[in-house]
């Protein structure tokens, strides 16, 4: 029955691309890498240097603008706190982003197989996506008290619509011949979901967390401005700010810029191990 | 005579002997669409239609004449406006239930995410059947010449070999009926040509020697390749499409591409185009060789 593989057409047939290298990721060249950081960092510095100069030469009063070595030394000096407080915001954050996304996904999952689904739903999502629900914080301290709870509500809220609007995008973005091959065996409602929809919309996925999870820190933050005694970085800066120690408040807003810098590098890094797709659709937000 | 639809076939693989069934029979079959301005669009007229069971069957025609059409409703794809269809006597429905249909389509429509093993593997792990017999994939994937791309992704290969991957992932399930839609279109003409002979060598391949030969029904533009892979060429009128012409290619088996110098293939080719160009039909331009 088996005959020989067909040598001439290999021929014929070469490989488009060469095979990539997909469970071992290689180690990034330090070169290119210093190229890319190098750049912003020395403009930072230098807008640092400029203010620094600019608020000895005009000697404006500390309580208005810190100069930029006063908020390093706060930071160096008190980093622990800031560390802690950070974790918390993280924590919060993350959490929202996991409850939001989740939420996001089940019901996209939903209206991605019932048009009348997605009639009742989507108008319901787009009101809550309209309404800036930081509106909403004075509501969830009196529904789920003064812990941490209102707070990954908000993140969470605040999270779920761009995840929504890209997953159902996602599980609908299926190559419709795809579709007539696992219909013409039989497949069910489950297996087309988890064999050809669910991967399809990995890269949806992907592209609005991209998103989600810079807003998940904002709701975190505002959450905890209203939760003060709850800590966080949120709580750090209104408190810092009541006793006008505006280096406390650039030290920990500079803390906030560092997570958020590598919790969107974390999902760029997921992206690239567990996305398949290497050019991303643009996510809708 | 067809089995009504209520009843279920004893065995789970061909209960039906190839001389008593016909691999797809059409009684009447015809697609009327309703367009959004609320006309009526009559893609195909009523068609009947006998396929036994061991043919190869292609179907030709312009484009828009219901070729595709006509294949979705054998495949259970696409319900007809009116008339029935049976594949080995059962509706189209069970026939995907029992695995029973092996698709090829222009386009390789596989999984991005899936290496091209796995992508063979789909149609067996989809809707696991205990007694559904399966291709050997080690010996399908030697055979349809991806031997060492296994890991690969679709992304990472040819067009051709895409195909090969999509041909090999019809016939993993060991289908006792392929349908093929223009499978080679978008392939370029060196492959293309290969591609036919191809086909030809992996269509009777089956792990059970004993099973009635495979059918197949092969949608294309070429007459020349209509003419070199099938046994019966069944010609197709413009919309509203029917059959217009059965054209019966006498080669022997096993087919060769010398054949296709033959006189008698260029004979074969002259009928089915005399066809194409009948007073029905307007000349349409084939993109034929």
């Amino acid at each position: 029955m088996v005959s020989d593989p067909i040598r001439t057409v290999d021929q014929l047939d070469v490989p488009l691309a060469p095979t990539r290298a997909r469970a071992a990721l290689p180690l990034p060249n330090l070169r290119p890498l210093l190229a890319w950081i190098m750049p912003p960092l020395i403009a930072l510095l230098l807008l640092a240097i400029g203010v620094e100069i600019w608020a000895r030469a005009t000697d404006v009063s500390i309580w208005v603008m810190p100069r930029p070595t006063a908020v390093i030394e706060a930071f160096v000096s008190d980093f622990g706190l800031y560390f802690q407080e950070g974790l918390l915001t993280t924590g919060v954050s993350l959490a929202g982003l996991a409850v939001g996304t989740a939420t996001a996904t089940i019901i996209a999952a939903g209206v991605a197989h019932s048009q009348l689904l997605e009639r009742a739903v989507l108008p319901i999502a787009i009101m809550v996506k309209v309404t800036p629900v930081v509106a909403l914080i004075p509501l969830f301290i009196i529904w789920l008290g003064h812990s941490v709870e209102p707070k990954i509500a908000i993140a969470a809220l605040i999270t779920y619509f761009p995840v929504l609007v890209n997953a159902i995008a996602g599980f609908r973005d299926v190559d419709p011949r795809m579709h007539d091959f696992f219909r013409s065996v039989d497949a069910s409602t489950w297996e087309i979901f988890r064999h050809l929809r669910l991967p399809a919309a990995v890269p949806f996925l992907f592209a609005s967390l991209k998103i989600s999870v810079t807003l998940s820190l904002i709701g975190a933050v505002v959450a905890e401005f209203f939760l003060s005694g709850q800590g966080g970085l949120g709580a750090l800066i209104w408190i810092e700010q009541n006793n006008l120690r505006l280096e406390r408040v650039f030290a920990a807003v500079l803390m906030l810029t560092l997570i958020g810098v590598t919790l969107s590098t974390a999902v760029v890094a997921a992206e690239r191990v567990f996305s398949w797709r290497l050019d991303q659709p643009v996510a809708a937000s | 005579m067809p089995l009504p639809s209520h009843v279920a076939p004893t065995v789970i693989k061909h209960p039906i002997e190839p001389e008593a069934e016909p691999a797809v029979q059409l009684c009447g079959v015809s697609l009327t669409y309703e367009t959004t301005a609320g006309a009526r669009l009559e893609a195909v007229r009523p068609t009947t239609l006998k396929i036994r069971a061991g043919e190869f069957v292609a179907l030709v025609g312009p484009s828009g004449c219901g070729k595709t059409s006509l294949m979705r409703v054998i495949a259970g794809l696409q319900p007809p406006s009116s008339g029935e269809a049976f594949v080995f006597g059962q509706t189209p429905k069970q026939a995907q239930r029992y695995k029973r249909l092996g698709l090829v389509f222009q386009e390789p429509a596989l999984l991005a995410w899936r290496s091209v093993e796995d992508n063979i593997r789909l149609g067996l792990e989809l809707n696991p059947r205990e007694n559904h017999s399966r291709n050997n994939v080690e010996q399908l994937i030697e055979m349809v010449g991806l031997l060492g791309f296994q890991r690969y992704r679709p992304a990472e290969l040819s067009g051709g070999m895409q195909q090969r991957v999509a041909l090999a992932r019809a016939l993993a399930i060991d289908p006792p009926l392929l349908l093929l839609d223009e499978p080679f279109a978008a392939l370029d003409e060196m492959t293309r040509e290969h591609m036919r002979y191809e086909l030809l060598r992996l269509w009777g391949v089956s792990h059970n020697p004993q099973d009635p030969p495979r059918s197949a029904v092969f949608v294309t533009h070429s007459v020349a390749e209509a003419v070199a892979i099938a046994d019966r060429v069944l010609v197709m009128s413009v919309r509203p499409g029917r059959i217009i012409a059965d054209v019966p290619i006498a080669t022997t088996r096993p087919r060769r591409p010398e054949h296709e110098h033959s006189d008698r293939f260029i004979n074969d080719c002259a009928i089915v185009r005399a066809a194409l160009r009948s007073p029905t039909t307007p000349a349409v331009p084939l993109d034929a060789a």
